[in-house]
């Protein structure tokens, strides 16, 4: 069964011919378990197919499917909540609360949302990051690969059923790269989530199920990759 | 502290706020210190005011009366008004005190002070009780209000009065009573006739100033004399000269301050909001929901508020404790209680703007792409 679905979704921005189709009609498909790399050049439409999969902004035309529920029936507030139930963000920039150390900065789900990680499962993801020993400290005091990793943990500490990282490895040099799409794939795997990763970085689709190319709002499914 | 953290962060709608302030405990001071001054300015002034309004009242709210008869043509002054001792007896169903009441400057040789002196009848409910010394026992005793003595008054001093040969004799102390800003020189009414109107006067031609009335009911004290006018008590302290323009001078600087206060934390709260979008932005695409979200802005604000207005409140009863004895401020809890709730929800107030800032941003532009 798939967990997220894309059906005829359509977006453009502006009217007239200052009109920009930033995503041209897509069907697109995703199972639990499955980890999916969107590579294409930068304007193509790469960071809009994830927004509007993951519920931050509404499709021209087409509906959504997040574990069949049609996101065009819902408005903003119930929108809001299926991402905290289902979807985790990884994002370019960190994305972590300043004034949050990095226990905090999971306690904060907690406030909001029931059925997150126990407290056995949390260490078990801290210790697959590598930053059991980072607990105490604010974003500020990490370097760009540590917060990276803590947005991941972030990301999977609500048990999203998809997590969707827009170049989750933009600020990480390759080596770090690697490691990063590593824990990912494990994530996927282990939790059995859906996850998209975008991503400009050809190298790091060896890691992934899937891949699919953006051109100019045309998303297409390219051969699998030979590893794997 | 600890355990006010703990306790706090265990709170859900205290964790973004308290861990925030935790972290950024230079910024969160000063605005709790910017708190802390203006309701240290909201409460001195309410002390100021009660302070300066008991200077003219105190010695009427001593009487608990109900209201007080004077004639039509004064207009409602007390000075001003004369009316005889048997005017009295239009009002016996009620219990009454007949008053005279002059203004004079009384010294005893050194220290001079403006005094108001009050004719009564000793078996009347305006006669004080005695802290100090004893009762006026004939013509020429006074007991006086003991805040003569701070200015230099004793108990047996002589006072010659401004406007009379005549020499008065302090034989009793009683609390603190002040009538229009003087001390009140309590005595006979014939010491207060002979005062006024000299040796020569026949008993019946007796003048007094006005008939203060106890009663439960305001409707029931009537006259059929058109020449005199029953007026309530707190109308009458009204009219007391310069007493409304007074209070409504510190009441409007203190509403004022109310509308300083809310705008100061709006500008503050609103500043930190905008820093902050992005960060907002962020755990709204996380799915955080704007209620949540406001509701921290709104505990935070009301946290700070909390605490700036106690420590103003403190500071300002340690500094009244060492103000001289002639700033007449004087703490009115209750009244201050209230100021401090209404400065605090108007902090609050203050948070609205940046609440609506917060349920307007976008997560898409936040997060970037
Ligand atoms: N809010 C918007 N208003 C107008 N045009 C937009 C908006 N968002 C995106 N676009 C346009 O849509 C197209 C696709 O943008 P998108 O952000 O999806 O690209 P991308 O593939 O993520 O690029 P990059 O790799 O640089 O992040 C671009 O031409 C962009 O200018
Ligand atoms: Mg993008």
């Amino acid at each position: 069964m798939a967990i997220l679905e894309l059906n005829n979704v359509k977006k453009s921005f502006g009217t007239g011919h200052k009109q920009v189709d930033a995503l041209k009609e897509t069907n697109f498909s995703a199972e639990a378990g499955e980890l999916i790399a969107v590579i294409g050049p930068s304007g193509s439409g790469k960071s809009t197919f994830l927004t509007i999969a993951g519920g931050l902004q509404t499709p021209t035309s087409g509906g959504i499917l997040v574990n069949n529920q049609d996101l065009a029936d819902l408005n903003e507030k119930q929108r809001s909540k299926i991402r905290l139930k289902e979807i985790g963000f990884i994002l370019q920039a960190s994305n972590l609360i300043p004034f949050l150390n990095v226990d905090n900065q999971m306690k904060l789900l907690d406030n909001v949302k029931k059925d997150n990680m126990t407290k056995d499962e949390l260490n078990a993801l801290y210790e697959n990051l590598g930053i059991k020993d980072l607990r105490k400290k604010y974003p500020a005091d990490l370097s760009g690969g540590e917060r990276q990793r803590v947005a991941i943990a972030k990301a999977l500490y609500s048990k999203p059923s998809i997590l969707l990282a827009d170049e989750p490895t933009a600020s990480l040099d390759s080596e770090k790269a690697y490691e990063v799409m590593e824990l990912l794939k494990k994530e996927t795997k282990q939790n059995k989530t859906t996850t998209i990763v975008v991503t400009h970085d050809t190298r790091l689709i060896e890691y992934c199920d899937k891949v699919y190319e953006m051109t100019d709002g045309v998303l297409e499914l390219k051969e699998k990759p030979s590893k794997n | 502290m600890l355990l006010l953290s703990n306790s706090l962060t265990g709170c859900d709608l205290m964790f973004l706020a308290w861990n925030e302030i935790k972290k950024n405990k230079l910024r969160f001071t000063l605005i709790m210190g910017v708190l802390m001054l203006v309701s240290y300015l909201v409460f001195f002034l309410s002390g100021l005011a009660t302070g300066l309004a008991s200077l003219n009242r105190e010695a009427v709210d001593k009487w608990d009366a109900t209201a007080i008869v004077l004639t039509e043509e004064s207009d409602k002054s007390l000075p001003q008004s004369s009316l005889t001792n048997e005017e009295v007896d239009a009002f016996k169903d009620n219990e009454t005190a007949i008053l005279g009441q002059l203004n004079a400057i009384a010294t005893n040789g050194d220290a001079k002070q403006n005094i108001s002196l009050f004719g009564i009848d000793p078996e009347e409910f305006i006669m004080p009780d005695v802290t100090e010394g004893e009762k006026f026992a004939g013509i020429n005793e006074v007991i006086a209000s003991d805040t003569l003595k701070e200015d230099g008054f004793e108990l047996g001093d002589e006072l010659e009065l401004s406007s009379t040969e005549e020499k008065l004799t302090i034989v009793g102390f009683t609390d603190s009573a002040r009538f229009n800003a003087a001390p009140v020189l309590y005595g006979e009414l014939a010491t207060f006739q002979k005062v006024k109107f000299g040796e020569g006067v026949a008993e019946d031609e007796t003048q007094i100033n006005g008939i203060v009335i106890r009663g439960d009911d305001l409707s029931s004290i009537t006259t059929s004399n058109e020449d005199l006018e029953v007026i309530e008590v707190e109308t009458f302290i009204e009219n007391l000269p310069g007493y409304t323009e007074q209070a409504l001078t510190l009441n409007f600087m203190i509403y004022f301050l109310f509308a300083i206060s809310s705008v100061i934390v709006a500008i503050f709260l609103y500043v930190l909001t905008v820093q902050k979008i992005s960060m907002f932005g962020v755990m709204k695409a996380q799915g955080i929901s704007n209620g949540y979200l406001s509701r921290s802005v709104i505990a935070q604000t009301f946290l700070l508020a909390f605490i700036g207005v106690v420590v103003g409140f403190a500071l300002t009863l340690i500094s009244g404790a060492f103000l001289p004895a002639a700033v007449p401020v004087s703490f009115d809890i209750p009244t201050m209680i209230i100021y401090g709730v209404i400065l605090i929800i108007v902090a609050i107030l203050g948070a609205v703007f940046s609440v609506l800032t917060i349920v307007k941003i976008d997560p898409l532009k936040a997060i970037g792409g």
